[in-house]
């Protein structure tokens, strides 16, 4: 009593074997994302080279946020090599890092004016700011969770010398900021804390 | 994640932001409000004394109550987030009670007003400049010569003097004046004795104590020292413990703390006393010798007149008098708020003369502190007066609240009203300043410089611990430059250009009085320390005074022919009404009914029986002098034939939380004087049911153990042999025999072990401390101290009243209260307080049915919760045996926080979003934080350097915690108690909290 | 002993148009059906939408009852889906031959029933939006779930025999699909010639067919046992007093046949008379099921007394508490609800009378799916309101949500089963047809 007669005599018709491959091929194609999936680790540098006058018109070819005053930690931290904790005062002694205040910055640019037009250009925003009480809003670049907590100080301590450079990469050689590590995902931690054999606790960071 | 971090959490990230703008004041917190901080505002100039992310701690004194205990007040990023006490000051000892905390509440409550306010034509406010403020009542003032009055609610001091220079200068009167004043134990004082002050009383040395109604561990006199003082004598250690009986017709938290409670017929205390006094001084006889001379004034009150008056057996009588004079030193207290009926003052003499026939005067009874609590009602009343006469045109009323803590019956508004100018200091506006012509906000005590002297030999300071949230303005400052304008002797009194410097300048001059080589250092070690204690507070002998004879007891009357007494009854929560705005104050269960964010009227189950009325059912009071609507609380402790009804509701202003939130028993009473102090208890009043409902909204489920051995208690005779409660309960005939064979034991035994196998693995296999703790019944007094500590420290929400009625309160330590006894007529009835919060267990229930590891074990013992990993199946609040979880139903941190009050919050905890499950961490933050110190100063951590919030605040001590590990901890130490116990042991769950079993004297008990 | 199948004067054609008649262009009362659920089922979904808005706090829970209306209806509905597997796979392989008519219902009912429970777990769970985290995947926190929880075994169990209960259901549509594929035309035909898989009937294909129908029938006959089992120790291995009881497996399974084979007859009662199919579906058939129903409900009846009496002799205060409270506590109507509607109604079917008559029959499967909705509600809901702390005693109150909630499970249920009893043979033919005598020449015998 059956009329119609499908082309294939298989019980499995083509329809069915397209609908495999395809069901397959995508389901192999997701698991392998999930198993490869790594954060994001520590790319290499902006080959930028590292000049003395930059305005911050060049701050667009950069990675990383402009800032309001193109503040290049190259120069500072970089050819000056001023200590970190010069400025982030508190990151040694205390799980925040602490934004140097104003005052830190006058301390050297009451008399440090700049050598050439561009930086005296950024210099002058800076006084200008001094003068008129107004606080610099930077914009901020790593951020961690709140349900996070993670002291600073523990982690110099432990780290030593490249500390900071473990996350925040090599500031010495950027003429502005930008994420090198996502600090902000769970995974960048657990992995150094696993490299390192170090406490895996949850309540070590999250209470 | 952003649900966690709700759009008012305030961590460090926001702090700084914060603090970078930090003079703006709460226009500037007010603004970033994104989860992530997308700019980062550095200082304009670096503070320091304060490194982000590192708490700096400011020492300072509480002015919740006249006790005036000292505050440490713990700053980060330049926000005060939690008072916790100061452990050199001689009142609190570094405890604090629940009110306390709240101050901080009062500091950052979102009802301040942001400036000076006065009234226009049309009788609305309007904001007005400062100067504009102060100019308006100089003129004011100018016209106003010698028809000036001030009324101040603060406790003496620098401030004090001031404020009296600048009224004499004014040709003024200045009135002192504290709600709860205690007159009647003063006039007592004065009566029989000829000291016009306050005694202070050695709880700590009493051997035997007896309350009339005096309500020592909640707002009489000073409680948290007096908490502390109880703890040590009433608290077992090895010896027998002071046996505590309270006489008075209700049971309040100090009431159930005694090992028994006389009921008493309502107003009758005082005969009961002198009865006493009267068996003491004929039978065994260790009074002082002019004592005798009383003989013929007690020789009247026997026992068996007393017996039928009082309403208590005559052998009774005799066991207390005899009890009371053998124990020595005894200690005799009156005079609480509670028991302020017309004969309040014949009963603290009568309390005074019986300490005296004990010979406990000078011992456990100690005068010459000097401590007063204002002139007292009399001088309201004398002010008052004057307001009638329109002697005063200008009226400035300071740190009081006269028009909602005054009986209505006595026209004190319409009286005040005729004032021609008043102007009020209130932060919040409250009765008084909605009835005020100008409003000068003050700065809150934290905001402000400034000291307090409680009594002789504690003088202590205050300091701005951070920038005024709201723009008020120091009331010294007000008064400083104000003299400054009017010029003339005012001018000669403002010494200062600004309260600061006029402050120094005293402190100057004290540091030359106590000739301190350096005024300067002397200044910094006072503010260091929090200022001047003096080792021992003086003690002067006194000897009774003719006036000692005028003593005599008939009973109180009362107004009205209602069938039941009324008792306003004062609560440990709202006080004298100044809590009624701090929603952790209103959330707090009541440590007695268990009831939050409204008020009740206790019934005793009889009279419920009688007026056919069950629990929330509305029952209208009628008094002579007025009607309020109060729902049911049925309520075994309190006397049949009296209501009581809590003080400290019913504010028709005074900010969201507080206006009309209850109603004010005080409406029912009459003002008029029961001889210089107002009778809290002093009408009959009638009750009418009404038929309509409310729920009340009580936190408690079951108040009866069933046996189940939560609250443990044995006798004081027991404990003293050392027994263990198993062999106290074989002794008693009545322990769970055991069944099990050697074998099934071992079996049993076995698998106990293997349970804990994972324990043996991994990290869980080195070596950790394991975080345990030990809470101890017989100190605990169920006052919630703890309770609103972990409020403080760990961002806990308020969940408002409608969540309460569906059992959704977030209290991670809540005390449960238990009833024992009282069911039959005769039978003894005893409450018992276990606080209870997660036990922590080795072998937690909770752990394994989370199906995504947010709950686990830590290696160091605790019961681990991740926040931010848990998704909210709530099976592990389901089988929690101690039901300790707390679930986030709604966004309750999005509400309970509003500006400002989100500055409050403690930035080393996440504050939960919904969805998640919370508890008890054991204040994990803060051994992670004592971790961090110890590992980046490469030592071990110190037993003691730091301990939970709970165990901090508690004036009882009752509280300990530390390493289970270590050999030589404290906690180690108390958990070796032969008292000690876990709650449902049974389960094999493991606690890490050992609950050492309540000791009391069970002989005699009335 | 399938007389009655055998004296049915039916030929195979008959059974084919009949059948294949049902999938007829529907009538107004298809459209009225249809749209009342659709209408349950918006209602769910707004509820839904609201509680992810605001929270859970809108249900009813009152600590420390955390579970409530949700995970009740949660195994209300794996329960349901048990009934389907039990008659086409184990009476399959038992050869009894009254399921054939029955068995693609149930089925069908079946894989609804586990789709609508799954939906659930997402439901109940106070993040709604990061349920997948109870799913095992690899990820750079190197965080797995806890396969210690039952929460997570609940996963597993629900998903497998949702992929197994699916896969016989399509499998032994195949057949039947084809012979619809024979009888429609246009796009119809490409849709059910896809899902016909090329059927074409041949013998080969017959015995492919059949042994794999068999191996299915297998392979699914231990998940009737195993996924309630692993649902029971969702409350088994929690120690609430009430929850933590070796019998709850065995138990489980019973009340979750039980209620399933209630909820068949809820379904087949009203079915037969709307697709005409009375001379299928017969009084044998009810009267079959009536026995079954008969002999879980005293499974059942055994379990709840051995419930109470295990309570009373174990000695634990705890247990004893929450039983007596069960009984004559604050919830003591939901209680004896479970008991009346459960043990005692299903005592009614030991007379043949009542088990063949098709009103009293529905009325009682009404009174079991009640009934059995309530066992769990009690089992879940009293259990966790009165357990070791009585100071955190409290008593739970449903709220319009959760009966929302509720009455979008039904929706999200009715719709897929209308919808499918429309588009699918209702009736599997073949089995039918396997019954009927090969049809002989006339005037034979």
């Amino acid at each position: 009593m059956f009329t119609a007669v499908p082309k294939s005599t298989s019980l499995f018709g083509d329809q069915m074997r397209k609908l495999v491959l395809l069901g397959g091929g995508a389901l192999v194609a997701i698991i392998a994302a999930v198993v490869l999936w790594r954060p994001s680790s520590a790319q290499t540098q902006d080959p930028v080279t590292v000049a003395r006058t930059l305005t911050a018109a060049d701050t667009a070819a950069f990675r990383g946020p402009t800032q309001p005053i193109l503040f290049r930690h190259d120069l500072h931290a970089g050819q000056f090599k001023m200590q970190c904790q010069y400025c982030h005062y508190s990151a040694n002694v205390s799980s925040e890092p602490g934004i140097p205040s104003m005052q830190t910055c006058m301390g050297c640019h009451l008399v440090i004016a700049g050598t050439d037009s561009t930086n005296q250009a950024e210099i002058t925003k800076l006084r200008n700011a001094w003068r008129d009480r107004k606080p610099i809003e930077w914009n901020r670049i790593h951020f961690l969770a709140r349900h996070v907590h993670f002291p600073h100080d523990r982690h110099i301590k432990a780290l030593g010398a490249t500390a900071c450079a473990t996350c925040h990469g090599d500031v010495t050689r950027m003429p502005q900021v930008f994420k090198v590590n996502n600090v902000t995902n769970m995974g960048f931690c657990i992995t150094c804390h696993l490299e390192r054999g170090v406490n895996r606790d949850c309540t070590a960071c999250h209470y | 994640m952003s649900d966690q971090t709700p759009d008012n959490k305030l961590d460090r990230r926001r702090f700084l932001t914060v603090v970078g703008a930090t003079g703006a004041g709460a226009a500037a917190l007010s603004g970033c409000t994104t989860d992530r901080v997308q700019k980062l505002i550095p200082y304009m100039v670096g503070n320091e004394d304060q490194i982000p992310g590192i708490a700096t701690y400011y020492a300072s004194s509480c002015t919740e109550c006249a006790a005036a205990c000292g505050l440490h007040v713990r700053t980060r990023e330049g926000r005060a987030v939690k008072l916790e006490g100061n452990p050199v000051h001689p009142v609190n000892r570094g405890t604090i009670c629940s009110r306390g905390q709240a101050g901080l509440q009062g500091l950052y409550n979102p009802d301040r007003i942001a400036g000076p306010m006065a009234r226009q034509a049309d009788g609305t406010f309007k904001q007005i400049e400062w100067t504009e403020a102060i100019t308006l009542l100089v003129t004011k003032l100018k016209a106003a010569p010698g028809r000036v009055a001030v009324l101040s609610g603060q406790a003496p001091g620098t401030f004090d003097t001031l404020l009296e220079g600048w009224t004499r200068a004014q040709q003024g009167t200045l009135t002192r004046w504290e709600p709860f004043g205690h007159e009647p134990l003063r006039l007592a004082s004065q009566r029989v004795f000829g000291r016009d002050e306050l005694p202070l009383h050695d709880f700590a040395a009493a051997k035997h104590i007896v309350s009339f109604g005096a309500d020592f561990l909640e707002t009489w006199h000073t409680p948290v020292e007096q908490q502390r003082g109880f703890a040590q004598s009433h608290g077992f250690t090895q010896g027998p413990t002071a046996k505590t009986v309270y006489v008075s017709p209700r049971m309040d938290l100090t009431g159930m703390n005694a090992d028994a409670w006389v009921r008493v017929t309502p107003g009758t205390e005082a005969i009961l006393a002198l009865t006493m006094a009267n068996i003491i001084l004929s039978e065994r006889n260790r009074a002082p010798a002019d004592a005798n001379g009383l003989r013929g004034m007690l020789g009247g009150y026997t026992a068996e007149k007393a017996a039928q008056q009082v309403g208590v057996t005559v052998d009774k009588i005799r066991q207390l008098a005899r009890e009371f004079a053998s124990a020595q030193p005894s200690l005799a207290v009156a005079g609480g708020v509670g028991t302020q009926h017309r004969e309040a003052l014949e009963l603290c003499a009568a309390v005074h003369l019986l300490n005296y026939v004990a010979g406990n005067v000078g011992t456990t009874v100690k005068f010459g502190a000097g401590v007063t609590r204002g002139d007292g009602y009399a001088a309201i009343e004398r002010l008052f007066g004057r307001f009638d006469k329109g002697e005063v045109a200008v009226l400035l009323v300071h740190d009081a609240n006269p028009l909602y803590a005054l009986p209505k019956s006595g026209q004190f508004a319409e009286r005040f009203a005729k004032v021609g100018f008043k102007v009020s200091t209130a932060a919040v506006m409250d009765e008084t300043a909605m009835a005020s012509d100008l409003v000068l906000p003050s700065l809150h005590p934290l905001e402000r410089w400034d000291d307090i002297r409680p009594r002789a030999g504690v003088l202590g300071l205050m300091q701005p611990v951070m920038e005024p949230v709201f723009a008020g303005r120091h009331t010294g400052d007000v008064l400083l430059q104000t003299g400054k304008q009017l010029g003339g002797t005012a001018a000669s009194v403002a010494t200062a250009t600004d309260y600061k410097t006029y402050l120094q300048n005293a402190w100057a001059l004290e540091a030359k009085r106590r000739r301190a080589a350096d005024a300067v250092q002397f200044w910094r070690d006072a503010l260091q320390r929090g200022g001047l204690f003096d080792v021992a507070s003086p003690s002067a002998p006194v000897r009774l005074s003719a006036t000692a004879q005028l003593t005599k007891a008939v009973g109180a009357t009362f107004d009205g022919d209602g069938a039941y007494t009324l008792i306003a009854a004062p609560t440990l929560t709202m006080s004298d009404g100044r809590g009624a705005n701090r929603p952790w104050l209103l959330e707090l269960s009541d440590p007695v009914t268990k009831i939050t964010w409204w008020h009740w009227a206790e019934v005793h189950p009889e009279t419920a029986k009688e007026l056919d009325v069950r629990e929330g059912e509305i029952l209208e009071l009628t008094t002579p002098h007025g009607t309020i609507k109060a729902p049911v609380y049925i309520y075994p402790g309190i006397h049949p034939g009296a209501i009581a009804v809590p003080l400290g509701w019913g504010h028709t202003a005074y900010g969201r939380y507080a206006q009309d939130r209850g109603a004010n028993v005080l409406d029912l009473l009459g003002a008029q004087d029961g001889n210089g102090f107002l009778p809290y208890q002093s009408t009959k009043v009638s009750a009418r049911p009404t038929g309509e409902y409310r729920q009340v909204g009580k936190t408690e489920g079951n108040n009866r153990q069933l046996g189940r051995g939560i609250a443990e208690m044995m006798p004081v005779e027991a404990a003293v042999k050392g027994l263990s409660l198993r062999q106290f309960y074989e002794q008693e005939g009545h322990a769970e025999h055991e069944v099990n064979t050697e074998r099934e034991q071992g079996a049993i035994e076995g698998f106990r072990e293997s349970q804990l196998e994972q324990r043996k693995r991994g990290g869980y296999a080195e070596e950790h401390p394991q975080w345990g703790m030990t809470v101890d019944l017989s100190r605990c007094t169920g006052c919630s101290a703890c309770v609103t500590a972990c409020y403080a420290e760990n961002n806990l929400p308020t969940v408002g009243e409608e969540e309460i009625y569906r059992g959704r309160e977030m209290t991670w330590i809540r005390i449960e209260r238990f009833w024992e006894g009282g069911e039959r007529e005769g039978e003894p009835l005893e409450a018992r307080f276990v606080p209870m919060m997660c036990q922590h267990c080795d072998n937690a229930p909770c752990e394994p049915v989370c199906p995504v590891y947010a709950a686990y074990h830590t290696v160091d013992g605790l019961n681990g919760q991740v926040y931010n990993r848990c998704v909210g199946t709530r099976y592990c609040g389901n089988n929690c045996p101690y039901k300790v979880r707390y679930f986030n139903w709604y966004a309750y941190n999005k509400k309970a926080f509003p500006e400002p009050l989100n500055l409050q919050l403690n930035p080393d905890v996440t504050v939960r979003g919904r969805g998640v499950m919370e508890k008890c961490t054991m204040c994990v933050h803060r051994i992670r934080g004592a971790q961090h110190t110890a590992k980046l100063e490469d030592r071990a951590l110190v037993d003691g350097e730091f301990t939970t919030a709970c165990a901090q605040a508690c004036p009882s001590g009752a509280i300990t915690f530390g390493n289970v590990k270590d050999p030589a901890s404290k906690v180690v130490a108390a958990a070796r108690s032969p008292r000690g116990y876990h709650v449902f042991e049974e389960l094999n769950v493991r606690p890490a909290v050992t609950y050492l079993a309540k000791v009391r004297h069970t002989e005699g008990q009335s | 002993m399938a007389t009655t199948a055998h004296e049915s004067t039916q030929t195979h054609a008959d059974v084919t148009r009949d059948v294949i008649g049902t999938l007829s262009a529907p009538g107004k009362g298809y459209y009225i059906l249809l749209a009342s659920v659709s209408t349950a089922l918006l209602i769910g979904i707004i509820t839904f939408i609201i509680l992810l808005k605001d929270g859970l706090g809108h249900a009813g829970y009152n600590p420390p009852v955390m579970w409530s209306v949700f995970i009740t209806t949660f195994v209300f509905w794996v329960g349901i889906g048990h009934a389907g597997t039990l008659i086409s796979a184990i009476l399959y392989l038992f050869r009894s031959p009254w399921r054939t008519v029955v068995y693609r219902a149930t089925e069908a009912m079946t894989v609804f029933a586990v789709m609508t429970a799954a939906l659930f777990p997402i439901v109940h769970i106070g993040r709604q939006w990061i349920f997948y985290w109870l799913l095992p995947y690899p990820n750079a926190r190197f965080l797995w779930p806890n396969f210690k929880s039952p929460l997570v075994w609940d996963v597993f169990a629900i998903s497998t025999y949702f992929t197994v209960s699916t896969t016989f259901l399509v499998f032994g549509l195949i057949p039947d699909v084809a012979a619809v594929r024979d009888h429609v035309t246009g796009w119809r035909k490409k849709v059910y010639g896809m899902l016909a898989l090329g059927w074409k009937g041949t013998d080969e294909q017959w015995r492919h067919y059949s042994r794999a129908y068999l191996y299915l029938a297998a392979l699914a006959t231990p998940l009737v046992l195993s996924v309630h089992s692993v649902v029971s120790w969702d409350f088994a291995m929690g120690i609430i007093p009430g929850w933590h009881g070796t019998i709850f497996a065995p138990y489980f399974v019973a009340g979750a046949i039980y209620s399933g084979v209630g909820m068949v007859l809820t379904l087949l009662i009203p079915l037969r008379k709307a697709l005409k199919l009375e001379h299928m579906i017969t009084d044998y058939h009810f009267d079959n099921l009536g026995k079954l129903t008969l002999f879980v409900g005293c499974v059942l009846f055994y379990a709840y007394g051995m419930e109470y009496f295990v309570a009373w002799y174990s000695g634990n205060t705890f247990e004893q508490t929450t039983f007596w409270r069960r009984a004559f506590g604050p919830m003591w109507w939901a209680g004896w609800a479970m008991i009346i509607n459960n043990a005692f109604v299903s005592q009614l079917l030991w007379s043949k009378r009542i088990r063949t008559n098709l009103t009293a029959l529905f009325v009682i499967s009404i009174f079991i799916n009640i009934g059995m909705w309530f066992e769990r509600y009690v089992i879940i809901v009293s259990s966790l309101g009165n357990d070791f702390d009585p100071w955190a005693w409290g008593v739970m109150t449903p709220t319009m949500y959760d009966w929302g909630i509720l009455l979008g499970s039904f929706g999200w249920f009715g719709l897929w089963f209308t919808l499918f009893f429309k588009h699918f043979p209702i009736v599997a033919i073949q089995e039918v047809k396997e019954m009927i005598p090969m049809p002989r020449r006339k005037g034979a015998h």
